[in-house]
């Protein structure tokens, strides 16, 4: 199997744009981690991160439409892709059973 | 419309982000970042949105500017830079050596080049500098001698200015004397008094800080002063309108100036230096006679006059213009033999060494001294790059190994070539870098002790290209040889190490020794000659004593009457030893009279300095009588003179004492006057001859009169003082003139530092040299250091099997020493003729001078010899004193 690697914060970001779903972009996805998390993030390391999701082909982007805001700029939307969705769930898992067996070794 | 209400990101940040951001990511990322940044406009502040803005796309450099895939840099050129910070952290001792003596030289040439363009800029921050001339008036003399004065008489200036439309405005500056200034009695000072037209300030490009500059000089009795005057006076700049009580004196009452304009200092680079200007206007007013002067004069010297021309190509054409144009208006009474040209404002500060009256240029500099300063700077970026060269080359054939793999693995002679310019180039950039960040740490320094403005930022874009592109160019030329040498080489050689580094296959680098060290021979005995110079005028006898002696400038009236009285207050206190009073002194710093004298009845006479004195000058001044009588006191020896020897000889006298002699002009700097009468006058004595003025110039004849003579009156009293407590003696003093005169202060000089004044700037000059020589030494050094170490390196087994088979460290060090002291040898060989000629030249520049003997340059020899032994010693006994076991068990 191929090893998973997934930071924390792109852990985050990546969970950011599954729930975003449709409307993850740098700002929403940033603004939602802040509110979120509470810590301060900046634009450029949102952006790094996605990058970095991107190649790790979790996550796949296409651009909007152009609107009136942003000065008729478009905005890259994000979407999970399956492989992302999957190690999301891998890592829960693997968290999952590990919780698990805690709470059984304190139970028992 | 409303866009312009909409806050806006920091420009600068946007710029930056478009410079290095990625174009395929540009359109999302400034979209994301204005989207976030209207955002934190309204939920927090502008001021944090703009921050949060920058912050943001500093930090995308990271990510995304590596995206912006560049082609500049190839594979292989990378790969040379690499191997070039490997090579230097290889080699830290040569890298350090090579580095700092780059960067010495660098660091030299770059400071020279600042002092040579300083002296070339001079008065060219003038927009119309190219336009602007000043007058020369030439006049052939009795004598047939050829007289260039700076000034011109007063009408030259304006009626050529009217009569030519070639003249688009004249101006005329004249310096006369000097007054005292300051509302504060307690705070007042000596001003020189300068006169100009009103249109100086539109005329050159001198701001002014407060005023207008139209009108400020228009009025009477209004000054403009500098700032730094402002200051000394008033303790602020913010003077405009304010008064200013002076000196000058109409109907009996001290005249108040208004000040109407404050200008910024004068540039350094300007060779138009004063602190206060006042209006043409006031001048009729307080002297009848100059209302005369400006009206109808066209005979004197006294205005520098200059024409700003339309086009400069007209100069030569304007030029017999002007010489008709006085010649029309000459007075029939006198003969005009005169000639004007025009010399232009950039040449002044340069080329202005024969003209008299150019003492409105205290800052001139002989050309000769600028072209030796320039010709060092290349010398020593020269003597860097020979070194660098040396050492790389050396360093190249401890890199056999890496060339060879390079060969055999297919490298091209023009790949290795490049490897070894890359090296050059990169510990280039990095001296550069570094004398960069040393001239801008010690430049404050050097200002201070070069009395100048110099800025790494004052250098125009051409000159600062030129000098990049001298420093590049020598890197790449440096580079050449190494790269050459191991360019020839078989890979099979490179791979063994079996380079032949024998003796037989260093002559070049043996010849880059050689002329390092005849070039640090010659610096060192050329520095030697200077202090000898310097030492010989400061302890030549010149005939009079200037030790102990005060002189008093005489700056008032009140100083001036009874001075008989007045030398027996200044006489009271107990250290004065005597007191004596005359027209001019020894050393004199002001214009001093030239008076033409001839035995009686004869045509043509001889220029003398012309000095009035009481009784006691010769005494005070330890004069020796020759012959006759020295003068009386009393008014009774009004017509009589005293002469020097030298006086006596010039004129053909034989029996001095009791014949008459003539005098018909006196000269004031470039002005002549005829006395109303000749002046005729018996002499009584004859002195012992002695120097008037600065060791440059020839002893001149002196003609002594009484004090206070029609010619003349007197300016100075000089008191022989004897006492360990000067600042006492002083004080005192300054109590006597107080009670004489309260207005204005005491002005007083040591004869002695004043004649040490004269050479000043040739010890500043001595101490330059002593500076490089020690840098092209230093230098030196380095690379006979460097090439030491290498001939060691390389014979590290043959000093094992000699110690072996018996031979001392003695005999190792003397045999590996001996051939780089006859290197030494054949260097001084070649530096002592180039240095003689080279001293001879700058000799010439003083009357009174020391032939340099031998001696200097042996020394100078030794001195070299001696540092260069101790390098090589250093390096060699170190290698001869190793266990042989450790040199030969390797292997």
């Amino acid at each position: 199997m191929k090893r998973v690697s997934l930071g924390e914060f792109e852990e985050i970001v990546l969970l950011t744009v599954m729930l975003l779903e449709g409307n993850a972009y740098g700002v929403t996805i940033m603004h939602q981690i802040i509110e979120q998390t509470g810590r301060s993030v900046r634009l450029n390391q949102v952006h790094a991160s996605l990058q970095r999701l991107e190649d790790k082909g979790m996550i796949k982007s296409k651009m909007s439409a152009p609107t009136n805001e942003r000065g008729g700029r478009r905005k890259r939307l994000f979407t999970i892709t399956f492989y992302g969705q999957k190690t999301l769930e891998e890592i829960q898992a693997v968290r999952a059973n590990l919780w698990g067996m805690i709470s059984g070794l304190k139970n028992s | 419309m409303e866009q312009k209400q909409i806050p806006q990101p920091p420009a600068w940040a946007k710029k930056l982000l478009r410079l290095y951001c990625d174009p395929r990511f540009l359109e999302e990322v400034e979209g994301d970042l204005e989207e976030e940044f209207l955002y934190q406009c309204n939920k927090a502040s502008v001021s944090k949105a703009r921050w949060d803005y920058s912050r943001s796309v500093l930090g995308f450099i990271k990510p995304f500017a590596n995206r912006k895939k560049s082609n500049l840099v190839s594979p292989m050129l990378s790969n040379h830079f690499k191997i070039s910070f490997r090579q230097l952290m290889k080699n830290k001792t040569f890298s350090f050596i090579n580095i700092s003596g780059l960067t010495l030289g660098f660091l030299c040439f770059i400071l020279l080049t600042l002092y040579v363009h300083d002296e070339l800029s001079f008065d060219l921050f003038h927009k119309d500098s190219s336009r602007i001339y000043r007058v020369l008036q030439h006049e052939k003399m009795d004598d047939g001698v050829m007289r260039h004065v700076a000034t011109t008489a007063a009408l030259v200036g304006p009626e050529a200015a009217a009569q030519f439309p070639e003249i688009e405005s004249s101006l005329r500056i004249s310096s006369i004397g000097r007054l005292t200034m300051g509302n504060d009695p307690a705070n007042r000072g000596y001003e020189v008094i300068t006169i100009t037209d009103p249109n100086i300030f539109s005329f050159f490009d001198f701001p002014l800080l407060a005023g207008d500059p139209k009108t400020a000089l228009v009025p009477p009795d209004v000054i403009v002063v500098s700032e730094s005057l402002a200051r000394k006076y008033f303790g602020t700049a913010d003077v405009l309108g304010k008064r200013m009580w002076t000196s000058i004196v109409r109907n009996d009452k001290p005249v108040e100036f208004t000040i109407s304009g404050v200008m910024k200092d004068f540039p350094k680079n300007s060779f138009i230096q004063f602190d206060v200007i006042f209006s043409d206007s006031s001048w009729p007013s307080m002297f009848p006679w100059y209302q005369d002067l400006i009206s109808s004069d066209w005979v004197s010297n006294t205005y520098l006059t200059f024409l700003k021309l339309r086009d400069p190509a007209t100069q030569h054409s304007v030029e017999p213009g002007i010489t008709q144009l006085v010649k029309d208006h000459y007075p029939a009474t006198r003969a005009f033999k005169s000639e004007f040209t025009l010399q232009p404002l950039s040449d002044i500060h340069l080329n202005s060494a024969n003209i008299q009256d150019s003492d409105a240029a205290p800052n001139g500099m002989n050309p000769f001294y600028l072209y030796m300063f320039a010709g060092i700077g290349f010398l020593l970026l020269l003597i860097a790059c020979l070194n660098y060269m040396n050492l790389s080359t050396a360093a190249a054939l401890k890199r056999t190994r890496e060339i060879g793999t390079r060969k055999t693995l297919g490298a091209q002679r023009m790949q290795l070539i490049t490897q070894f310019i890359t090296d050059s180039v990169v510990l280039s950039a990095i001296a550069l870098v570094l004398a960069l960040i040393i001239i801008q740490i010690i430049l404050p320094a050097v200002n201070q002790f070069t009395d100048k403005e110099l800025a790494l930022t004052s250098l125009p874009l051409a000159w600062a290209a030129g000098i990049l592109g001298v420093l590049f160019i020598a890197a790449i030329l440096a580079a050449l040889y190494p790269a050459f040498i191991t360019a020839r080489m078989t890979p099979a050689d490179a791979l063994k190490k079996e380079i032949r580094v024998g003796n037989s296959r260093l002559p070049l680098r043996k010849m880059l020794v050689v002329a390092q060290f005849t070039i640090s021979i010659i610096m060192i005995s050329s520095t030697l000659v200077i202090y000898e110079q310097l030492d010989y005028l400061r302890n030549k006898d010149i005939g009079i004593e200037t030790e102990n002696l005060v002189v008093i400038d005489i700056n008032s009236g009140r100083l001036r009457r009874n001075f008989e009285s007045i030398k027996a207050e200044f006489g009271s206190p107990s250290e004065v030893i005597s007191v004596s009073t005359s027209t001019r002194v020894p050393g004199e710093w002001k214009s001093f009279p030239v008076a033409t004298v001839r035995p009686q009845g004869e045509p043509i006479g001889k220029e003398m300095i012309y000095v009035g004195v009481d009784n006691d000058f010769l005494t005070t001044y330890d004069i020796k009588l020759k012959e006759g009588r020295n003068f009386n006191t009393g008014p009774a020896d009004s017509t009589k003179v005293i002469l020097t020897e030298l006086a006596v000889k010039q004129l053909g006298l034989t029996n001095p004492v009791g014949q008459i002699v003539e005098i018909p002009t006196v000269r004031w700097g470039g002005s002549i006057e005829a006395l109303e009468n000749v002046f005729r006058a018996e002499v009584v004595g004859v002195v012992e001859d002695f120097h008037f003025e600065s060791l440059r110039t020839d002893m001149k004849p002196i003609i002594f009169v009484a004090p206070n003579t029609p010619v003349q009156r007197i300016d100075y009293y000089t008191l022989k003082v004897k006492t360990n407590n000067w600042p006492g003696v002083i004080e005192k003093l300054q109590a006597i003139n107080n009670t004489i005169d309260p207005e204005n202060p005491l002005e007083y000089t040591f004869l002695d530092t004043r004649f040490e004044g004269f050479y000043k700037a040739d010890a500043q000059r001595g101490q330059i040299f002593l500076v490089f020589s020690l840098v092209v030494v230093l230098i030196a050094c380095m690379g006979l250091f460097a090439l030491v170490s290498f001939a060691v390196e390389t014979r590290v087994k043959e000093i094992g099997i000699r110690k072996v088979l018996g031979a001392s460290v003695h005999n190792i060090v003397g045999m590996i020493s001996k051939e780089f002291l006859m290197l030494i040898m054949i260097a001084c060989l070649l530096a002592v003729p180039v240095a003689y000629l080279f001293m001879q030249q700058w000799l010439r520049d003083f009357a009174y001078r020391i032939s340099p003997g031998i001696g200097v340059f042996v020394l100078a020899g030794l001195i070299i010899g001696l540092i260069a032994a101790i390098t090589i010693g250093l390096r060699t006994i170190r290698a001869a004193s190793v266990n042989p076991v450790k040199s030969l068990r390797s292997e």
